[in-house]
């Protein structure tokens, strides 16, 4: 319970920092939004008024500190290009970006961890040596080339599915769901790939250790042992991973609703950069920061309760 | 008598020859392209493979093995960049913080926590953002969102290090901090920093790709293997040829690279 209560500490702590960053980053941006939104011909008196009204005429500190404040409640200004207010154009985005990432997961846990098992079960047969070379390639396609694949395969020629035919959530669910499955394949494959690696070789280690061989001698079959001694202890490094890839994702997901078309965060993200729609692009970072964040808190806690060897230190 | 001699396994050769196939076609790229990539010719229209045009086509009548070659020099040339930017700052942090550790260590490295913790894709959006988009800022920013992850390896060899014999015999010689740090430590982590620098390389292809992919890395008319994938896939129904070609360059590239890292 300590631990956990010193880890929301430090999470408190880096979130802090990571809002400071990004606040502070856009601020040293050459450039005045004053201008940008009037234009040119704007007169020194207005853009004065715009100044005052837009705040930006006050001291760094305050800045940041009435930043932080409205964005600690969900506000984050204005966007400069829509003249609406960000959390309103973000807000219904963020669950599409989340269904993809969780869908992509659970298929990454579905398929990689009895794939890692069977090929651990057969060891160097013929499954074992297809699921070896199979992942040797499938980790060096870039998502967003397989996603075209997809695209090409499941839409085009066997027509599963209408390409860019995104459909949203509040209309009808299981269509939304139906479509993102795809997308979550073209996210999910490179990371299959390298989970079932990890795994199979992690598993390959603790088979070596003794205590399997005491477990062995106990009298324990091939599956008891398995299942109840090396799982454990074999998925240890792979937690460890899978924190890591769910926040790749989070961000990779950027790419992949690029090819699919679907209107997530990354699309605004990527119209608010090349706009210079600089609240738009803070208010998105930050939210994918603080996703970042807290998965990495959980993975540390997850770490903590599964591994007793780290709750001795 | 010894006729063992040291034997490479399947995985090395594949690596070694894929690698070898991409090496000879940056080097055609260099010396021997066969149409100036942005030449247009309307007959020519999504043209199908010939002898004369060995991939077909654009939707502009350029040829596509002429472009995958320009795409090629342009994604290996930001990925080189990428690297040596983040390779020489990650080294520099990542030998003061190991050697000296103390409060530039702590404050360095919690700084190095925060920005690693974050995907390198993201973190390179940001600074994008901030410097604008083309390929020079595109190798900068993937550069520095690359320099954590090298900081951080450097910094727990030379951790390690540092407490050997021979650097304590190379201090009772006299030697200095920076001496110690950069005649005597940097070569011994050669070995750690050589297969990071191959696994950073295709992390720099594949990020690359993706930005250009995105429409803020190289700019048209430059030719780059992820701008061509976008650009291909308006066409993905008609001419299909058009995104495998560059994709399936992407392939062997990273293919390649990830056996040679593995058997490194």
């Amino acid at each position: 319970m300590k631990y956990v209560i010193k880890k929301i500490g430090t999470m408190i702590f880096t979130l802090c920092v990571v809002c400071f960053l990004i606040f502070g980053a856009f601020s040293l941006i050459p450039g005045d939004p004053a201008l940008s939104r009037l234009g040119t011909q704007a007169t020194e008196s207005s853009l004065n008024a715009l100044r005052e009204q837009m705040g930006l005429n006050r001291p760094f500190l305050v800045r940041f500190a009435d930043w932080f404040v409205h964005a600690l409640a969900g506000d984050f200004g204005t966007s400069y290009s829509y003249n609406m207010p960000v959390s309103d154009m973000i807000l219904d985005k963020v669950p599409i970006t989340i269904t993809l990432t969780l869908l992509a997961f659970v298929l990454i846990v579905l398929v990689s961890i009895p794939l890692s098992i069977y090929s651990v079960m057969h060891e160097n047969g013929p499954v074992d040596r297809g699921i070896l070379i199979l992942n040797q390639i499938l980790m060096a396609v870039p998502p967003f080339f397989s996603g075209m694949l997809i695209t090409f395969f499941f839409g085009i020629v066997l027509k599963w599915f209408v390409p860019g035919g995104f459909v949203s959530y509040k209309k009808s669910f299981s269509g939304f769901l139906g479509y993102m499955l795809f997308p979550a394949i073209a996210v999910a494959l490179p990371k299959i790939a390298m989970t079932v690696k990890l795994f199979r070789k992690s598993l390959l280690q603790e088979k070596k250790k003794e205590y399997v061989r005491t477990a062995y001698s106990k009298g324990n079959d091939s599956r008891g042992v398995l299942y109840g001694h090396m799982m454990k202890n074999a998925l240890i490094p792979v937690i460890t991973f899978l924190g890591m890839v769910l926040t790749d994702m989070i961000a990779g997901s950027i790419i992949i609703e690029q090819v699919f078309n679907i209107p997530g965060l990354g699309r605004i993200l990527m119209t608010s950069i090349s706009n210079r729609d600089y609240p738009v692009v803070e208010a998105i970072v930050l939210c994918i920061a603080v996703l970042v964040i807290v998965v990495n808190f959980l993975v540390d806690v997850l770490y903590h309760v599964i591994d007793p060897r780290m709750r001795t230190e | 008598m010894q006729k063992k001699k040291k034997r490479h396994s399947f995985n090395f050769i594949l690596g070694a020859v894929l690698t070898g196939l991409i090496a000879v076609m940056l080097l055609i790229g260099i010396f021997a392209m066969p149409y100036a990539p942005d030449a247009m010719n309307k007959s020519l229209k999504f043209a199908g493979i010939s002898p004369a045009h060995l991939m077909g086509c654009d939707n502009f009548g350029r040829d596509i093995f002429s472009r995958v070659l320009q795409g090629l020099k342009m994604t290996l040339g930001i990925a080189a960049g990428t690297v040596c930017i983040g390779t020489f700052f990650g080294m520099v942090i990542g030998a003061f913080t190991g050697y000296f550790g103390g409060w530039l260590d702590e404050v360095l490295m919690r700084i190095n926590d925060a920005v690693f913790a974050f995907p390198s894709i993201l973190l390179a959006l940001v600074m994008v953002s901030l410097f604008g988009t083309g390929k020079w800022n595109v190798m900068l920013a993937l550069g520095i969102a690359f320099i954590p992850s090298f900081a951080r390896i450097v910094r727990s060899e030379f951790l390690y290090q540092k407490n050997l014999d021979y650097v304590k015999s190379a201090r009772l010689m006299g030697a200095g901090h920076l001496r110690i740090m950069f005649v005597h430590i940097l070569p011994n982590t050669l070995p750690v920093l050589i297969s990071s620098i191959m696994i950073g390389f295709n992390n720099a292809v594949l990020a690359e790709a993706g930005m250009s992919y995105l429409g803020i890395g190289v700019q048209p008319p430059d030719a780059s293997l992820g701008r061509m994938l976008s650009e291909a896939q308006t066409y993905l129904f008609s001419t299909p040829t058009y995104a495998m070609f560059p994709g399936l360059v992407l392939i062997v590239m990273i293919l390649g690279f990830s056996l040679l890292a593995d058997e490194m």
